[in-house]
């Protein structure tokens, strides 16, 4: 997938306000036809970053390139990209087709070329034909959605940037919505730029990933290489829940931690290795029988246990630890809260991060 | 959020003084603020060197004197003060309990009425104050709506209530009653109901609910209605002059006079300054501590 | 209606209300009648009706005078406000800016100051520029205290205006003044009619800026005033009247045209 020439790339991007650096010395290529995702909590500058890409921002110090061309004091009006914005801002005194046709009507389009084109849209995004001359303020969340999508689409970008669209819609309609803007995505093959707080949404739609903490980009990949070796416990915790050991250099190629005390078998130690912290998935996490079916083992206590659907989750406290283990709802663990019991996890199922 | 600030600042970067004023927000502000540069402050200015100047002068360009101020200090202007004050603060008082039924009604009760009950409220606002209080003149005076009444029906015969200082308050409850209330309701609807019911659900009385939770919340609007009452109410001059018949000479009259029939410009200029002092302290420091975009905005 | 209390409590409340809205129109209802009675002075109960004051008061050419006066100062006073308060309304609640909220409270001070201080500031601050008093310096003393409550009105509209709408629209390729004119300008429309509405009546209404400020010239509050303290005259009421139901047909009427319009867009906003 990389192997596509960059559309769009950043050199040293930084964004100051006043003593605050929003955005700092970013450096990012985007792929034709990528849908990359930039993930990141609240504060890391994802939105300001975004910002300047689509123009709405200038940048303090670096270059923005699209298609090799520098285009920082290329104001929003005439760069050839769009956003969607997180409230979506559909004009809300004009109707439905009015709202996607805004971009052509600026250009001078003649009003049957706009509704073809316009009608065209909305049949691409399963939006009723009806719904042309229904007012936006009528439409229901997930309409909103495909008409600001549309509107977007009108003005033809060579980039689609997305600002968190589905942070305000509720869990059930926002999967749907998800899949829908990877398969939008695939039929139109252009560029998507998306940022969003939720890491669980970036690796349903994306094919690459960077995540943004503190105005610095700190890991870019593909979701799998994202979700097997997160490169800190940042990005690893980021993930959702994991179980996370304070960890130092041991003996033996092994590493030693004091809470919960211990020595235990860690992947490969990279050179210079001192101190760092192991994390272990609650999947790869298990309940033992014997402490030899696992080659790192602890005792504990059963805590509590919660339903999650498709999989139970297990608290355990290690004495004030907390271990979290999952198992899938066909094969529940059988035991009571408070009862003594053993967890364990094998080396290559751990992942081994730096500071 | 510095990123609000930075918004559709798209222009190429300028420097200095001259850029920080062309960012949109000074931008959009200079027409309003140099018209009351040119029809406010500099009017205040104007008044406030005239009340320097020697009496029965007419034009600013002399020597500085306190003339006018001693005048002041040592005839009875400060009856006047006093009772403008002291209607000021009668006025904000009754309208307070008035309002505050009619606020919480409009804010919580009346629904889809309240916009009708607000347009009714609003109304009189835009008819001249003292065509309203002549209203209440051909209402009150003997032989009119009410004694006339009275007397035909059932034949009772009582004396007008007109030109009594009771019934200068009166007329500025009636007057400023608007000013009052709507700050209120706006005050009113920043307290969620939630809160209210939290408190009733944590057990408290009704009379705790109100102490303890309607009225801080709303206090803000409450604050600002009861400041626009006083200042207008301290300022007023019609309710004296038509309902009053001169029993009581509130001090916007005594500056009126000395503007015009006793031709004395800076003495009514430095009875000014006094008064806008009092005003603009009051106002200054009650402004400074609240925040505009919670009160208006709700955001 | 909700149900915030028991009901007894919030009968209490609307009969309050009633009691409270009817103390506000007395004076208008007690004009109307004056202005209904026949007879050159005012008895009542009215021994004889009838109409013949409305017809006398709109013959003579001198209140004609006096309305167009008035009009005219109203009109243009709305006009220029309109503008002003605009711009003003958006520094006040659509930008965030570095001294936004000293402005606000300067924006506020001339609603917060007595009137006829106002009023003698003014005529004080003319005379001594050399600038003979005329209505037209009654617009501009108008404008000190009508452009301050229209910024107000129109802010408030303003803080529910979305700025990506703005930034959406330029992104898709508008002009600045495209943005204004195509987004700005149509979502803001409920509030600047607001705006303009309050500025006309209150222009129209004014009594203690106009007192001193109009010279030679007179506004229909300041003819109602000279005639009042110098005796009765049925035309007082008759006018009084006229003005309390043309403020009542504007607002209203202003007030339905927002509604329609509101419907016409679907609702929200």
């Amino acid at each position: 997938m990389v192997e596509r020439p960059s559309i769009l790339q950043l050199r040293q991007v930084t964004k100051q306000f006043g003593a605050l650096t929003a955005v700092d010395h970013i450096d990012l290529d985007v792929a034709e036809g990528e849908f990359f995702t930039i993930v990141g909590p609240s504060g890391s500058g994802k939105t300001t970053l975004l910002r300047m890409l689509a123009g709405m921002e200038s940048p303090s110090a670096g270059d923005i390139l699209l298609k090799g061309r520098r285009i920082n004091d290329v104001p929003a009006n005439q760069r050839p990209t769009c956003m969607v914005f997180q409230s979506l801002a559909l004009f809300p005194h004009r109707s439905v087709g009015q709202n996607i046709e805004f971009a052509l009507k600026i250009r001078g389009v003649s009003p049957e070329e706009r509704r073809a084109r316009a009608l065209f849209l909305m049949r691409q995004l399963r939006l009723p034909e009806d719904y042309y001359a229904k007012s936006v303020t009528k439409c229901s969340g997930g309409e909103r959605q495909r008409v600001a999508l549309a509107r977007a689409l009108a003005y033809d970008p060579q980039i689609l940037f997305f600002d968190e669209p589905l942070s305000a819609i509720d869990y059930k309609l926002r999967k749907t919505l998800e899949k829908e803007l990877k398969d939008i995505h695939r039929e139109t093959g252009k560029t998507f730029m998306y940022i969003t707080h939720s890491l669980e949404e970036a690796m349903v739609m994306s094919d690459r990933i960077g995540v943004m903490r503190g105005g610095r980009l700190v890991q870019v990949g593909t979701p799998h290489q994202i979700y097997t070796s997160p490169r800190d416990k940042f990005v690893s915790e980021f993930m959702g829940e994991v179980n996370l050991i304070e960890v130092r250099r041991g003996a033996n190629g092994r590493v030693s931690a004091a809470a919960p005390a211990g020595e235990f078998s860690a992947p490969v130690l990279p050179a210079g290795f001192e101190h760092g912290h192991l994390v272990v998935r609650p999947e790869f996490m298990r309940f033992l029988g014997a402490a030899g079916e696992a080659e790192n083992h602890l005792v504990g206590r059963l805590y509590n246990e919660y339903a999650l659907g498709s999989r139970i989750q297990y608290q355990v406290r290690v004495g004030e630890h907390v271990f979290v283990l999952e198992r899938l709802r066909q094969q529940p663990f059988a035991g009571h809260l408070d009862q003594e019991v053993l967890i364990g996890w094998d080396a290559r199922d751990s992942i081994l991060v730096g500071d | 959020m510095a990123a609000l600030a930075e918004r559709s600042a798209t222009k190429p970067a300028r420097h200095g003084a001259l850029a920080a004023l062309w960012r949109p927000g000074p931008r959009h502000a200079i027409p309003i603020l140099l018209l009351l540069l040119v029809g406010f402050a500099a009017p205040l200015l104007a008044i406030l060197s005239f009340s320097f100047a020697p009496s029965r002068t007419f034009d600013i360009w002399h020597l500085p004197t306190l003339e006018n101020y001693r005048t002041i200090v040592t005839e009875t202007y400060y009856g006047s003060f006093l009772w403008s004050l002291g209607m000021a603060t009668a006025t904000v008082a009754i309208l307070a309990l008035v309002c505050y039924p009619v606020a919480y009604g409009l804010s919580k009760l009346f629904g889809r009425w309240s916009n009708l009950v607000t347009l009714l409220m609003v109304l009189p606002l835009f008819v001249s104050e003292n065509v309203r209080l002549y209203g209440w003149i051909l209402f009150l005076i003997k032989g009119g709506v009410l004694l006339g009444s009275l007397k035909a029906l059932f034949g009772i015969e009582a004396e007008s209530v007109l030109f009594t200082p009771g019934v200068i308050v009166f007329g500025m409850v009636y007057v400023y009653l608007p000013f009052m209330l709507f700050p209120m309701v706006l005050g009113l609807s920043m307290v969620p109901r939630e809160t209210t019911e939290a408190a009733r659900d944590l057990g408290a009385s009704r009379w705790q609910v109100f102490t303890e939770v309607e009225l801080p919340l709303a206090m803000p609007g409450i604050v600002i209605g009861a400041l626009l009452t006083f200042v207008l109410a301290v300022g007023a001059i019609a309710e004296a002059k038509v309902l009053g018949g001169q029993s009581v000479i509130p001090i916007s009259h005594d500056i009126e006079i000395a503007f015009t029939y006793a031709q004395n410009w800076p003495l009514g200029a430095a009875l000014a300054v006094l008064l806008t002092l009092v005003v603009g302290g009051l106002v200054l420091l009650v402004l400074g501590r609240l925040d505009l975009d919670r009160i208006l905005g709700r955001r | 209606m909700g149900a915030a209390g028991p009901r007894w409590s919030n009968a209490l409340i609307v009969a309050w209300t009633a009691a409270v809205v009817l103390f506000l129109y007395i004076p208008s209802i007690s004009g109307l009648l004056a202005s209904l009675g026949a007879s050159r002075y005012f008895n009542f109960p009215i021994a004889k009706w009838g109409l013949d004051w409305w017809g006398k008061t709109f013959a003579e050419s001198e209140i004609r005078t006096l309305l167009s006066t008035s009009a005219t100062i109203a009109l243009i006073v709305t006009a220029i406000s309109v503008a002003i308060a605009f711009f003003g309304a958006l520094a006040f609640a659509r930008y965030d800016w570095k001294g936004r909220s000293i402005y606000q409270k300067l924006v506020l001070l001339p609603i917060f100051f007595p009137q006829s201080v106002l009023g003698l500031a003014l005529l004080l601050w003319f005379t001594a520029l050399g600038i003979e008093t005329s209505w037209q310096t009654a617009v501009f003393a108008h404008l000190i205290w009508v452009v301050p409550v229209a910024t107000l009105v129109i802010s408030i509209q303003v803080y529910g205006f979305d700025p990506a709408l703005e930034e959406a629209a330029y992104d898709l390729g508008a002009t600045r003044w495209q943005v204004l004119k195509e987004v700005t300008l149509p979502v803001l429309w409920p509030g600047l009619f607001s705006g303009a509405l309050f500025a006309f009546l209150l222009s129209w209404g004014n009594f203690p800026l106009s007192l001193f400020t109009t010279g030679a010239d007179q506004t229909v509050p300041e003819w109602m005033y000279a005639k009042m303290v110098a005796g009765y005259t049925p035309r007082v009421p008759v006018l009084g009247t006229v003005s309390t139901l043309g403020a009542a047909i504007l607002l209203l009427g202003g007030y339905g045209l927002i509604l329609l319009v509101r419907r016409a867009r679907g609702g929200a906003n």
